[in-house]
């Protein structure tokens, strides 16, 4: 598998404020990469930098071998972004903003395709001025998609859109991706972001904190466990007496278990040894949204 | 290039203004054709007056020019669709490039739109002989020069509308630069050329080379410049180009 995208050591400042540090990462062919960060962190900046639209002051982009800078923009050609919001001309139909950014080869059947997968077919052919936000939307992340880019770059994608079409964008993602395109995706909204997501990167004051797999994020926070007995006390007499360490959340008890741990067998062993009835056993491994939280958690404490 | 042009002419097309404009244009010219007709004596509407200013049609031209161009770059931002004019594989002096290219030939196209309809009107509805000598110039030959200089005044408006739209970040002050460009050439230039009278380097500011059109077809707006046809010329496109620079640099300083 080839890297599509390698940022190296970006710095950019803005106005003497330097807003991204030696900014470093990679994606793969065919990898979904997350960018999270709390507002300001320069999520929106790399993009830009990336996508050729903003000067940097050190370090170096390259898409699929070739450099991207604001005066280099070959390997650009390849590539389909929606950054910020979309841009929509009032007086343009949704399908006639999609013929004037779609290239001429295969046209009319990649419209079709995308306008389909993303369940545009309603109001394509209504003028863009009266689309809801979603619509909008929408209409961004198709005229992103329309070319099928080997490299997407997503801001905030899912903003505005109802969980039907969130779903959809999700569907697409994972389609495409399996097809070997490549996105970067920065969102917000984290338990959407980690359901697509192979790779995430955590950036915060212009440093990437975290650069990590899905995978390896959540086998790093542990994993919890999560037993609901039958009969609370007797349940709570076994694991003490079998020396098991647990919390209790509502009516279940809560295990949590590093990697060498054997919390789960001991408890099991412990209950069944003892005739408590188990109802259920949820495995849960540490979110997104948890390492993310974390993070921030950590850094207040820092400050 | 092409891919970039294209897609200027696909939106301009699409724009319902555009078309709206050239019916009122042609509208204009086909009412004043017949008044012409049937009010032979009234001398603003007499063939050799309204053939030459293309039945009053020349005017809106360059109006429409104008509003096409304020807002070429300045809708771009106002629309958010910048960013994706600027992502792709061109680049920011392409895409201006563009523009320019798509608005000069929208200029010419209204203008030629203009003289079809006016040739046709002339020989349908006046009888216009266009062969006929006045002043030692044929019609036809007034109407040519008329026109090259009509063509010169016009592209030193659009650069300058295009200039202000850019630098201004609006479309708006603009377009109202460009009404005032028109209206010191037709109404004001009275008074530029007496203070030309009166102070000689002021004939070098850009409202003298406005004139160019009028000084091409009459000898004494040449005394009144105190510049000669080929100076007024050349100076017309040099401010032109110079006014074009600007909005370029510009355009290539703006923030995404």
């Amino acid at each position: 598998m080839s890297t599509i995208l390698t940022v190296d050591h970006l710095d950019k400042s803005f106005s003497g404020r330097q807003v991204l540090h030696g900014v470093d990462f990679f994606v793969e062919e065919g990898h979904v990469a997350g960018l999270v960060g709390p507002n300001g962190a320069g999520k929106s900046t790399i993009m830009k930098a990336i996508l050729g639209l903003i000067p940097i002051d050190g370090g170096g982009i390259e898409i699929a071998g070739q450099p991207v800078s604001i005066t280099s923009h070959q390997a650009l050609r390849k590539v389909g972004a929606l950054i910020e919001y979309p841009g929509i001309y009032p007086f343009l139909t949704g399908r006639q903003h999609l013929e004037l950014f779609a290239a001429k080869h295969h046209q009319a059947d990649n419209i079709k395709h995308i306008v389909d997968a993303l369940g545009m077919g309603k109001y394509i052919d209504t003028k863009a001025r009266l689309y809801s936000l979603g619509m909008k939307q929408k209409l961004g992340i198709a005229q992103a998609l329309v070319n099928q880019p080997k490299l997407v770059i997503l801001d905030e994608p899912m903003n505005g859109l109802d969980p039907q079409a969130v779903k959809d964008l999700r569907d697409i993602i994972r389609d495409m991706a399996a097809a070997g395109t490549s996105f970067l995706i920065s969102s917000h909204i984290l338990s959407e972001l980690e359901k697509v997501a192979d790779d995430v990167l955590i950036l915060n004051h212009g440093h990437i904190v975290r650069n990590t797999s899905m995978g390896q994020l959540a086998e790093s926070g542990g994993v919890t466990y999560q037993i609901v007995p039958d009969n609370l006390a007797q349940a709570k007499a076994a694991l003490t007496l079998a020396n098991v360490t647990f919390t209790l959340e509502g009516a279940g008890i809560v295990l949590h278990e590093n990697a060498e741990d054997t919390a789960l067998n001991a408890a099991l062993y412990a209950l069944v040894q003892q005739g408590v009835a188990i109802r259920s056993v949820d495995r849960k491994a540490r979110d997104l949204e948890a390492s993310f939280l974390a993070m921030v958690q950590a850094e207040k404490g820092e400050a | 290039m092409g891919t970039l042009i294209k897609q200027e002419w696909y939106k301009l097309a699409h724009k319902n203004g555009t078309w709206i404009a050239i019916g009122v244009m042609v509208a204009i010219q086909v009412f004043v054709a017949v008044m012409g007709r049937l009010y032979p004596d009234v001398a603003l509407l007499k063939p050799e007056v309204t053939t030459i200013v293309d039945y009053y049609g020349g005017g809106l031209v360059i109006f429409i020019a104008i509003a096409n161009v304020a807002s070429t770059v300045s809708m771009e931002f106002q629309y958010g669709t910048m960013k994706q004019l600027l992502y792709r594989q061109y680049y920011r002096s392409q895409v201006f490039m563009s523009k320019v290219i798509v608005a000069i030939c929208h200029f010419v196209l209204l203008q030629a739109i203009a003289s079809v309809v006016t040739f046709a009107l002339a020989a349908g509805l006046n009888g216009y002989d266009w062969m006929a000598v006045h002043q030692g110039r044929s019609n036809l030959a007034a109407y040519g020069l008329s026109l090259a200089g009509f063509m010169l005044m016009g592209l030193m408006l659009l650069s300058c509308a295009l200039m202000l739209s850019t630098v201004l970040k609006t479309n708006a002050a603009a377009i109202i630069s460009g009404f005032v460009g028109y209206f010191v050439v037709e109404i004001a230039s009275s008074i530029l050329t007496a203070l030309i009278a009166k102070w000689e380097f002021l004939k070098w500011n850009p409202f003298t080379f406005l004139l160019v059109g009028q000084q091409l077809t009459s000898d004494s707006v040449r005394s009144l410049t105190h510049l000669s046809d080929p100076v007024m010329i050349a100076g017309s496109l040099i401010y032109t180009l110079v006014f074009g620079l600007i909005a370029y640099a510009s355009f290539r300083k703006r923030s995404i």
